[in-house]
């Protein structure tokens, strides 16, 4: 039969046999589960089996990238990935950007399996049939920047994913990059590479993309091209970037930072960090960076990133006091392949646990300050699992065992928590923390709630009504456990995940910028013009909640349930920032967030889930619905 | 004495970033494929610091690159002759 969209095929690699070899899609699968993320959870739910070690050949690297990707589908160049992560114990998506999904289906594969573990290093190469194991003498020992430069130089242009030091040390929260700038696999992805000899991907592919529909494809996209070339604010997207959607300097500026908070400034940035700006293959908004310290002591380095949001987060840190030594600490841990967002987390904890006491310079094992030169150290020692650097990089579950900080820790489920509540208030993004079965991780939970965004209730609804979230779940979202609080985020959390799930089994992108230009009607409009199906919003919006049920029922295999989806113990206590004193309220400030009130949030969010309010999983009820009994 | 107006594409490599939509549509243009491989225009060096465009010999000049260009980097100018 003649694909559209998807290519048909899956690509399973054995690196314990050295084996190749390519399964065909099925249809009636790709009816319950949409490409991407949902045929992810599909082959994750028949193939990794309950309980294995993450670290293990046991483990699995599940690969896809969905229908749209390849195609010029605003925004469809997304990669994701499941397999069980070693920081949770959890099975678990990642997502990234950049071009390698896109390469990817030009070779064409939907997915790539990776199974079983190499005898020595290797690397896959990916160019349309030559599928090959490739010794990776020369590449094993460097950083993903290395790396990522010499299969480029190698091969051209090509879609690259790629570990550094980090990933081979197998550190529990090592992630990749793709091109070396999109982060992928948050929660140890590259260790479970490094677990397996397996340094980088790296695809090209000349087979190209066919549409089922032209006429109708034509008509989708000039539409949507149209109405983003007319955006009033893409000008100032190009401009800055992720700047736009985070205030970071406000954040600065709260915390009594104010110094630094004007070298985050759009103004600094413009004149002294950004070189270029690049962009995702299909992307009209090209968000993502390659900055350059023009001056100072780093003078030439030349930073890639997703957004220039990761190295200024990292400003936070005490000590650190020129923009110049954040982009530097910032790129070491992306060299070295480290989650920036974790080490941030990680210094910040200790740096205050060290102040009151708690945590001493006998305990460590070194002489602790915040400044550069520490943290840099440190970071080093993390990559390469020295000194103290051997217990940090087993991950919060260890590390809080090891010092008894369990309970000071801001981490749900073994990651760490992203934004802080207290600060940012109880957004979607804020309780999707909580919840995820990946762990303290905000992707999933975008909705009207993000920081930047908000405006009136009208607007709300014109979002909810974006999203595909029925009529009757936009009664029940507007009534809150309390009529102040004026939204029930619990209950929106659940449409946020099932939108995110859309996009991300479609291969599009689900951050506000280009994630606003979607619907639930254009999406199933390019869906079926691309592949030729004839689906509706229905049978989509079905499609995805089934995929975020089967994930979850994924963990409940591994023994994951309501216990799991806590409120850290901090977001309890006031958080001091600055000269203020901040405590856990709702997402209009009007109610103070008590351990009594978490609970009844988690009630209302697993009730319109339709998951058991006891065990917080999936009830029998729900799971025959979604035709999902097989996988119990 | 006749005057032609003929289509010149003008690049503005500075200005690229490395989306590859230009290629993209010229694929699907003539091949009814969205093949990077199959387009006229090509760009390489996406993500580098100095991205190249260049046409291969057959291009017609059609200009649907420019038009979808959203960065500025292709620019699209009628020459009489």
């Amino acid at each position: 039969m003649e694909w559209n969209g998807y290519t048909g095929n899956i690509l399973n690699i054995d690196l314990t046999g050295d084996k190749i070899s390519i399964t065909k899609e099925n249809l009636d699968d790709l009816k319950q589960f949409i490409g991407g993320f949902g045929m992810n959870c599909k082959l994750g739910a028949e193939l990794i089996k309950p309980k294995i070690d993450p670290i293990s050949p046991d483990n699995f690297i599940i690969i896809g990238a969905g229908p749209l990707v390849g195609t010029i589908t605003p925004g469809a160049s997304r990669t994701a990935g499941i397999s069980k992560f070693p920081a949770t114990g959890a099975i678990a998506n990642s997502c990234g950007s950049m071009s390698f999904g896109f390469h990817l289906k030009n070779a064409g594969y939907d997915h790539i399996i990776v199974s079983g573990k190499a005898e020595k290093p290797i690397y896959i190469q990916i160019i349309d049939d030559h599928v090959e194991l490739i010794d990776a003498k020369g590449i094993w020992g460097k950083d993903i920047v290395e790396t990522t430069d010499l299969l480029w130089k190698k091969y051209g242009s090509s879609g690259v994913i790629a570990i550094g030091q980090a990933g081979e040390n197998m550190v529990k929260g090592a992630l990749t990059l793709i091109d070396k700038t999109s982060t992928f696999g948050r929660g140890g992805l590259a260790a479970i590479m490094g677990a397996k000899n397996l340094k980088a991907l790296i695809a090209q592919g000349t087979k190209g993309i066919s549409i089922a529909y032209p006429k109708e494809f034509n008509q989708a996209y000039k539409k949507l091209f149209e109405r983003i070339r007319k955006y009033p604010h893409r000008q100032s997207w190009h401009e800055v970037g992720m700047l736009r959607s985070l205030p970071i300097g406000l954040m600065l500026t709260a915390q009594g930072q104010k110094k630094k908070s004007r070298q985050v400034s759009d103004r600094i940035y413009l004149k002294k960090l950004k070189k270029r700006r690049i962009a995702c293959p299909s992307c009209p908004m090209a968000d993502k960076d390659i900055l350059e310290i023009k001056e100072g002591e780093h003078c030439g380095l030349i930073q890639y990133t997703s957004s220039a949001i990761n190295p200024f987060l990292m400003f936070t840190l005490k000590g650190l006091n020129t923009y110049d030594e954040v982009v530097k600490l910032y790129d070491l841990t992306n060299r070295y392949g480290l989650d920036s967002l974790t080490i941030t987390a990680l210094f910040e904890l200790i740096t205050r646990l060290h102040e009151q006491g708690i945590i001493t310079n006998e305990k460590l094992g070194l002489e602790w300050k915040s400044d550069y030169k520490t943290l840099a150290m440190v970071t080093e020692m993390i990559a390469n699992r020295k000194g103290l650097g051997e217990v940090l990089a087993g991950g919060w579950k260890e590390i809080g065992k090891r010092y008894d900080i369990e309970d000071k820790m801001l981490e749900v489920k073994g990651l760490d928590v992203i934004f802080d509540p207290r600060f940012m208030r109880l957004g979607t993004m804020e309780f999707e923390q909580v919840v995820n079965v990946k762990g303290a991780h905000v992707a999933s939970g975008g909705s009207p709630t993000y920081a930047t965004s908000g405006g009136s209730m009208k607007r709300f609804e014109t979002h909810f009504r974006r999203m595909g979230i029925p009529e009757p779940a936009i009664t029940r979202i507007f009534k809150p456990l309390r009529e102040e609080m004026m939204v029930n985020v619990p209950r929106l959390t659940r449409y946020s995940e099932d939108w995110y799930a859309l996009l991300t089994s479609m291969g599009l992108c689900a951050r506000a910028q280009m994630n606003r230009f979607y619907s639930m009607e254009n999406v199933t409009n390019f869906y079926n013009a691309i592949t030729g199906f004839d689906r509706s919003q229905e049978d989509l919006r079905i499609a995805a909640e089934r995929s975020w049920n089967l994930l979850k029922i994924l963990n409940a295999r591994e023994g994951f349930s309501r216990k799991h989806d806590k409120f850290p113990k901090e977001w309890f206590k006031n958080l001091k920032y600055g000269n203020n004193e901040l405590q856990l309220h709702d997402f209009f400030g009007t109610t103070l967030i008590t351990p009594t009130i978490a609970n009844q949030l988690l009630d209302d969010y697993y009730n319109e889930r339709g998951w058991n309010l006891k065990d917080g999983l999936p009830s029998q009820e729900k799971v025959k619905e979604l035709g999902l009994t097989p996988y119990i | 004495m006749t005057t032609k107006t003929r289509r010149k594409i003008i690049t503005h490599e500075e200005k690229c970033v490395g989306c590859r939509i230009c290629q993209l549509w010229c694929s699907y243009q003539f091949t009814r494929k969205f093949t990077l491989s199959k387009a006229y225009i090509r760009v390489d060096n996406p993500y580098g610091l100095e991205p190249k465009i260049s046409f291969l010999e057959d291009c017609t000049k059609c200009g649907k690159c420019a038009d979808y260009c959203l960065y500025g980097a292709l620019e699209k100018i009628e020459e009489r002759t």
